[in-house]
């Protein structure tokens, strides 16, 4: 069964569930992949989906305001970007380093008489709540950064 | 899309919002006039906000296989401003531009109208300043990950 798991794209490495240096063999990771050779680098797949989820977050944040820039725009169609379940589906697929984002439109969605598919202040609070998203992934990356400058001694 | 693609987008916007002040209280400030340079009555004066976009840069990003929406995602900027050549008819036969009848053509400038066009502009500006503060927070909090 544990032969059926495709492996990652770049040989990136999994969380290691358990490995015995003395004992030889593979590390086994959490989803049951053995590792060959024993993984060496420094960011494992939980930085690199918080780096992609920093990106879309980065992304949004500049079309929520490309939104806000066109509230008196005639017709506008707002743009968004559910990066959240992009990053999902990136992670089923295993690769979560080079997720591509689509940011949608919503041609159906008029809410004003002009034609104009924007709420002032929806598009407002969408983006508040995006910034302190992006500012809690900023924080947990932080986070796991000191954790590795602690063990490698950095001060 | 660059680090601050967000800020010159919002900066597009406190742009197009403070011409719609100018040209609100350009209106407001000619609602009685009667001689232009164009000759007769001052003509009212809406500004046409449209997605900026296209361009040659968007072009090429899309070309080389970007995302097309974000790579369109360039703020807004005016499209025209367009003067509306209707007047309105006042009795006021003491005025010096009044014609034979007695009647004066006046700007159709509505105050109301004006006022309420202003305080949209206003509030649309100070949603752009939100955002532009916004993005840099994010990117000063970005920036603290260095330290």
């Amino acid at each position: 069964m544990k032969d059926e798991i495709a492996p990652l794209k770049n040989s990136r490495p999994r969380p290691i569930l358990s490995h015995d240096p003395q004992g030889g063999g593979s590390p086994e990771t959490t989803d049951g992949w053995k590792e060959t050779p024993t993984p060496m680098s420094l960011f494992d797949s939980t930085q690199l989906a918080l780096e992609s989820a920093l990106r879309g977050a980065s992304i949004r944040q500049t079309l929520l305001t490309d939104n806000l820039a066109n509230i008196n725009t005639p017709g506008y169609q707002r743009k968004d970007l559910d990066f959240h379940a992009q990053l999902r589906a990136a992670q089923a697929a295993g690769d979560v380093a080079d997720v591509e984002f689509r940011p949608t439109t919503d041609p159906a969605r008029i809410v004003r008489a002009d034609g104009s598919g924007l709420d002032a202040d929806q598009e407002a609070a969408e983006l508040a709540k995006n910034a302190l998203e992006y500012q809690a992934i900023v924080q947990v990356m932080g986070a796991r950064i000191g954790i590795l400058q602690t063990a490698i001694g950095v001060r | 899309m660059g680090l601050f693609d967000a800020i010159d987008i919002a900066g597009s916007g406190l742009a197009a919002e403070r011409l719609r002040m100018d040209v609100t209280a350009e209106n407001l400030a000619n609602a009685q006039t009667t001689r232009t340079a164009q000759g007769g009555a001052y003509q009212r004066k809406e500004v046409v906000l449209q997605e900026a976009g296209g361009g040659f840069g968007a072009a090429l990003v899309g070309a080389m296989g970007g995302p097309r929406a974000v790579a369109s995602a360039s703020g807004v900027e005016v499209a025209a401003i367009v003067a509306d050549p209707t007047t309105r008819q006042v009795y006021d036969p003491s005025h010096p531009d009044a014609d034979a009848n007695g009647y004066v053509d006046m700007p159709n400038i509505n105050p109301v109208t004006e006022m309420v066009d202003l305080i949209s502009a206003s509030r649309a500006y100070e949603a752009n300043v939100t955002a532009m503060q916004s993005a840099k927070t994010l990117f000063t909090k970005t920036l603290e990950l260095l330290r």
